[in-house]
């Protein structure tokens, strides 16, 4: 019943957010750890807003954002004792939970987790349970959850949903996800093998006769059509993925000449790249955690 | 509460001792010639039997039973439905445009005729023991209906019917279309990870799976031929068997292990439990090329992680080394013959080779696609 | 936080060599008493643990408007608890109100038509006016009958270890989400008119009638027939969602403030009703889209009472006998304290009080008319009597005024 219209009537009135990065450039993280003082460990995350958002917010014409900007809160309790009615487990014992709020997206989120949220809190487990040393803390357990404040679009809100309407938006959650949970980990001094960072490249279509290429943390806003995506979390010091979700067909991805891989490794190694980025973010935050925590061991603990 | 805590985990953690786990993984990673407890060939499924069309109260349906006596039912439903939200906006949207005479847009606009929506097929997968909404089967359901729904090429395709894939065979005309419901049962506990299992299944109902025939034409309300044996193949099949090869069918998936340097297929519960890496890989056949292309690739928490260590007899308290030994061990190396759960992740050219495994030519998924082609559909 | 830490020290025997925070954890009534009780030599004014005076609210801050797919949001952080409020306005169409074609029959039949005011005109008028407080006294059922606000606070977000993500709802969170709710209906904070998407059939000339409806001062006779045919078509329904992201004490006072800010925030697109495509479409544009305006600004200042008996909590359904409010009244002559009312409680403090207050104010005219208190409420003990009341309500206003300053200045 509700239809939104823009000013003269008709979707393609509005135009596009136009990609003005390179196709190996990524957007920025704000990353920031401690935030929380109640959890044992928490991040904050951020991605820049596009240019077309940025604009957007400064001289508002639409009511319409032209896309969005992750933004996500972690907070990680424990280690902590398991219940008394839980078995005995040698190693720490991971949940992860994720959860988008209610006004999170472009369409409302119920209270309950859906099946989309509950899948991410899969996906995020795996990839953390590769980095934790757990046998350092058995017979407990640690909680991570995942508040996400804005979610990715996954398309542009314009284009009617067709066969491009994977939940392609989820992809870049996860990766957030994944570089927050690792921030809040290292931030509640769990011992992790390396900081594990989240990645995603895609394989992307910018019109029905333009060639299928490749761009690294793509905004799905900003594409005609997404072929093919790929989420890494990914140990720079190891070089070794923990998580590794790829869907789409990247077969007809348009490479350079030279290069000879196929479309999922080249997506693979693209995701990679994007981990490493977001790595070099990560580990900036989580000296600064550190350093606060140095800071308070010196200074005598505040609370 | 801990099985459904470490429910994402392929399975539960297997009862198989450290020095088991330590035996079973060290013979299957023995370098290109791995030793499977069953005797398989790295490459090799287990046998299984399949039969087709077996409820009749469907429009299509499976059973395939494994020898090692786990089964799973899938039964395939259709409904007529209302396309309603992406015709309002398209529709309002073309009335404002005769109005303003404007025609710029190209995008969005035809697109409601030719490709439908993910959302209209619904899957969902019983398993004894779990609940609905436990992680193992929104997970599974997940990982089963993502390369389903997937955008198939839209080039290349020989016959028009399934241009835009499953969902594109499922727009009826611009108001109505099909809902499809996967229902997914497993018959018994899950002795292993019940994912292969469970997607050949799918694979072969929605094989055998018929929409009655449309008898009205274009944009009228649709309704259709009672006569069943009129009714058409939701992947519809050509008269020439050469042909076959060609044409669309359902993606598969497939479990991959590696251990070690090795890469093990249709892995049985014990050998998941002492993998390194457990991979998802689906594919499907590409609609222009003969060739396979993968349609998606899932890491799965291989339950390795979360094994009981071993302990090296430097570290027993029943035989006495020095301290400096024991430390040594728990600074995390390798001591031969001593389990050690798996920690960090996989490589990316481990990635590679099991991705190419699959998918060169007479590779593991040709010959589980032909093996599924032989089986007697109707 | 190392000279709060100081007067801990010394009232502590000197053998006992415990850090601070050790002690904290171990004794906190006594650790927090000792604050608050500093030896009468040391001629120290009483300090809370965490460094406040025992009516310091904490440092409050706030945002908004930064979350893209809301209709108005804010991000407000009282010392370290921090809500998160979007508001998203979705459209009700009377059609589907299953009760709506009665109802307005009946009303019709009452003859009981509020006058009506245009919407554009609505938008200039001094927030806080009161003028049309009257009229609106009907329409406001339509806000609470047809459930058009409808806010839910969450606490499942990780923000403290007590609340166990996926769980259903705590009472708290649903109490806090109910007391928000009560709250907006009180103080009718949102009008009605905001809401409403009115459709006028275009026989007699909509421009005309544009300006017609603008004169208030029209009588009711003419107004009766102009409007005959106006009807309303939607209603906008507001989801006000709060999310606590961190929690560390006085949840309510920080998520009312977010919801506040968020409200004045909001901008609600134009709607209007399609004719041709019956169905109600709205305009994307900035231009054409209003605020919502808000009666007055309530501002919400949560109080708990610390008892220097540590067991006060252990015996609180035996009702105070004479001689011991004698004895309290006794020491307090003599300069001891027994009983400390401590404004904006941190998550610390609030584990070891058992009654609570709290109040909310409203200053009129955007803050020069008189004092209203909007909503008084205290449970849990009863240390607080109507003196202590009356000098909470002057700390709740001078609290007003800080807010105002935050809130105002997003």
């Amino acid at each position: 019943m509700e239809t939104v219209k823009t000013k003269d009537s008709a979707p393609g009135a509005a135009t596009r957010p136009q990609r003005q990065r390179q196709s190996n450039e990524l957007r920025k993280i704000f990353l920031k750890t401690g935030l929380i003082p109640s959890a044992s460990g928490s991040s904050y995350l951020e991605f820049e807003p596009s240019p077309a958002l940025a604009a957007a917010r400064s001289t508002p014409k639409s009511l319409i954002p032209p896309s969005s900007a992750l933004k996500l809160a972690c907070t990680v309790h424990g280690p902590k004792p398991l219940p008394r009615s839980a078995t005995f487990s040698p190693n720490l014992v991971l949940t992860t939970h994720v959860k988008y709020a209610p006004f999170a997206a472009r369409k409302r989120k119920g209270h309950i987790r859906d099946a989309s949220e509950r899948d991410l809190g899969v996906h995020l487990e795996t990839a953390l349970r590769g980095v934790i040393v757990a046998e350092r803390w058995p017979k407990s357990g640690l909680d991570i959850t995942i508040t996400i404040i804005e979610a990715e679009d996954d398309r542009w809100w314009g284009d009617a949903p067709d066969s491009h309407d994977a939940p392609w938006g989820m992809m870049n959650v996860l990766a957030g996800c994944i570089t927050a949970a690792s921030a809040a980990i290292a931030d509640a001094r769990i011992d992790c093998l390396d900081l594990v960072a989240g990645g995603v490249a895609a394989i992307v279509s910018d019109g029905d006769d333009a060639a299928p290429r490749l761009v690294l943390d793509c905004d799905p806003a900003e594409h005609w059509s997404i072929l093919s995506a790929c989420v890494v979390a990914y140990m720079p010091s190891r070089d070794e993925i923990t998580e590794l979700w790829l869907k789409g067909d990247g077969s007809k991805a348009v490479l350079s000449a030279d290069d000879k891989r196929l479309g999922n490794e080249a997506l693979l190694d693209g995701a990679v790249d994007a981990a490493r980025g977001a790595h070099t973010v990560l580990a900036e935050a989580v000296r600064e955690s550190a350093e606060r925590y140095a800071g308070l061991a010196l200074g005598g603990p505040a609370r | 509460m801990s099985a459904q805590r470490q429910a994402s985990s392929a399975s539960q953690t297997p009862h198989i001792s450290p020095a088991e786990l330590s035996y079973l993984w060290s013979s299957l990673a023995l370098p290109n010639n791995p030793i499977r407890p069953d005797g398989r060939s790295p490459t090799q499924f287990r046998p299984l039997s399949a039969e087709t069309d077996i409820l009749p109260g469907t429009n299509g349906s499976a059973r395939v039973g494994f020898a090692d006596g786990t089964q799973a039912i899938v039964g395939v439903k259709a409904e007529v439905e209302k396309t309603v939200a992406a015709a309002d906006v398209s529709s309002l949207s073309q009335r404002a445009q005769e109005q303003f005479g404007e025609n710029q847009d190209g995008e969005g606009k035809s697109s409601a005729t030719t490709t439908g929506h993910g959302s209209w097929v619904q899957m969902s997968i019983e398993i004894p023991g779990y609940r609905d909404d436990d992680a193992l089967p929104v997970f599974l359901s997940e990982m089963m209906r993502e390369p389903l729904v997937e955008s198939v090429s839209s080039g290349g395709n020989a016959d028009g019917e399934m241009a835009g894939g499953l969902k594109g065979r499922l727009v009826i005309n611009r108001r109505w279309h099909w809902r499809l419901y996967i229902d997914v049962l497993l018959l018994s506990q899950p002795l292993s990870y019940p994912l292969p299992l469970l997607s050949l299944t799918t694979h072969l109902a929605l094989l055998s799976t018929k929409l009655p025939k449309l008898k009205s034409l274009g944009e009228e309300d649709p309704f259709f031929d009672d006569d069943w044996d009129a009714a058409e193949y939701l992947y519809p099949r050509s008269q020439s068997r050469l042909a076959s090869a060609l044409q669309l069918r359902p993606p598969v998936t497939l479990l991959v292990i590696s251990v070690g340097e090795n890469v093990i297929f249709d892995p049985s519960r014990d050998e998941i439990a002492v993998a390194d890496t457990l991979l998802a890989i689906s594919v499907a056949r590409d609609g222009g090329s003969d060739a396979l292309k993968v349609l998606s690739i899932r890491t799965v928490d291989p339950p390795s992680r979360l094994t009981q260590p071993g302990m090296p007899n430097a570290e027993n308290p029943a035989s006495l080394e020095s301290a400096a030994v024991a430390e040594q061990a728990v600074n995390g190396e390798e001591i031969p013959g001593v389990w050690r759960p798996r920690r960090g992740g996989v490589k990316r050219n481990t990635v590679a080779k099991m991705v190419k495994l699959v998918l060169q030519k007479g590779g593991v998924g040709e010959e589980v696609l032909e093996g599924l082609e032989g089986v007697e559909v109707g | 936080m190392a000279s709060a830490a100081a007067p801990a020290a010394q009232s502590a025997p000197p053998s006992l060599s415990l850090p601070p925070s050790q002690f904290a954890r171990l004794q906190p009534h006594a650790y927090l008493l000792a604050h608050l009780s500093p030896p009468a030599t040391s001629n120290q004014p009483s300090i809370r643990a965490n460094g406040r005076a025992p009516s310091q609210f904490r440092i409050t801050s706030a945002n908004t408007g930064s979350l893209t797919h809301t209709n108005g949001s804010a991000v407000v952080r009282v010392g370290d608890t921090t809500a998160v409020c979007g508001v998203r306005a979705e459209l009700l169409p009377t059609e589907d109100i299953a009760s709506w074609s009665v109802s307005r029959s009946a009303a019709a039949t009452t003859n009981k038509r509020r006058k009506l005011t245009d919407p554009t005109q609505k938008l200039t008028e001094e927030i806080g006016d009161e003028s049309d407080l009257d009229a609106d006294a009907d329409d406001q059922s339509h806000i609470e009958d047809l459930n058009l606000l409808v806010p839910n606070l969450s606490l499942s977000t990780g923000c403290a270890p007590g609340f166990i993500p996926g769980a259903p709802p705590s009472s708290l969170a649903q109490s806090l989400s109910h007391q928000i709710l009560a709250l907006l209906h009180t103080t009718r904070l949102v009008r009605a008119e905001d809401l409403r998407v009115w459709y006028q059939p275009p026989n007699l000339g909509a421009e005309d009638l544009e300006r017609h409806n603008e004169s208030e001062q029209m009588d009711v006779d003419a107004e009766e027939a102009g409007e005959k045919d106006k009807e309303i078509k939607a209603f906008w329904v507001l989801y006000i969602d709060v999310m606590i992201v961190s929690l560390a004490g006085n949840p309510f006072d920080a998520a009312w403030a977010s919801v506040l800010a968020a409200l004045r925030d909001t901008k609600l697109p134009r709607a209007w009703w399609d004719i041709d495509n019956e169905m109600v479409v709205c305009s994307d544009a900035v231009s054409e889209s209003h605020k919502l305006t808000l009666r007055g600004m309530p501002v919400a200042s949560s109080f708990c009472v610390f008892e220097a008996d540590a067991a006060a909590g252990w015996r609180a359904v035996i009702i105070p006998d004479a001689e011991e409010e004698r004895q309290i009244e006794e020491s307090n002559r003599k300069g001891v304290q027994r009983r400390w009312i401590l404004a904006d409680p941190d998550g610390y403090e609030e584990g070891l009080t058992q009654e609570r207050a709290c109040i909310v104010v409203d200053k009129k005219q955007g803050g020069k008319g008189k004092l209203v208190i909007v909503k008084m409420e205290k449970n849990g003990g009863w240390a607080l009597d109507s003196e202590e009341l009356r000098k909470l309500v002057d700390i709740s206003a001078k609290r007003w005024e800080d807010v105002r300053q935050v809130i105002g200045q997003c």
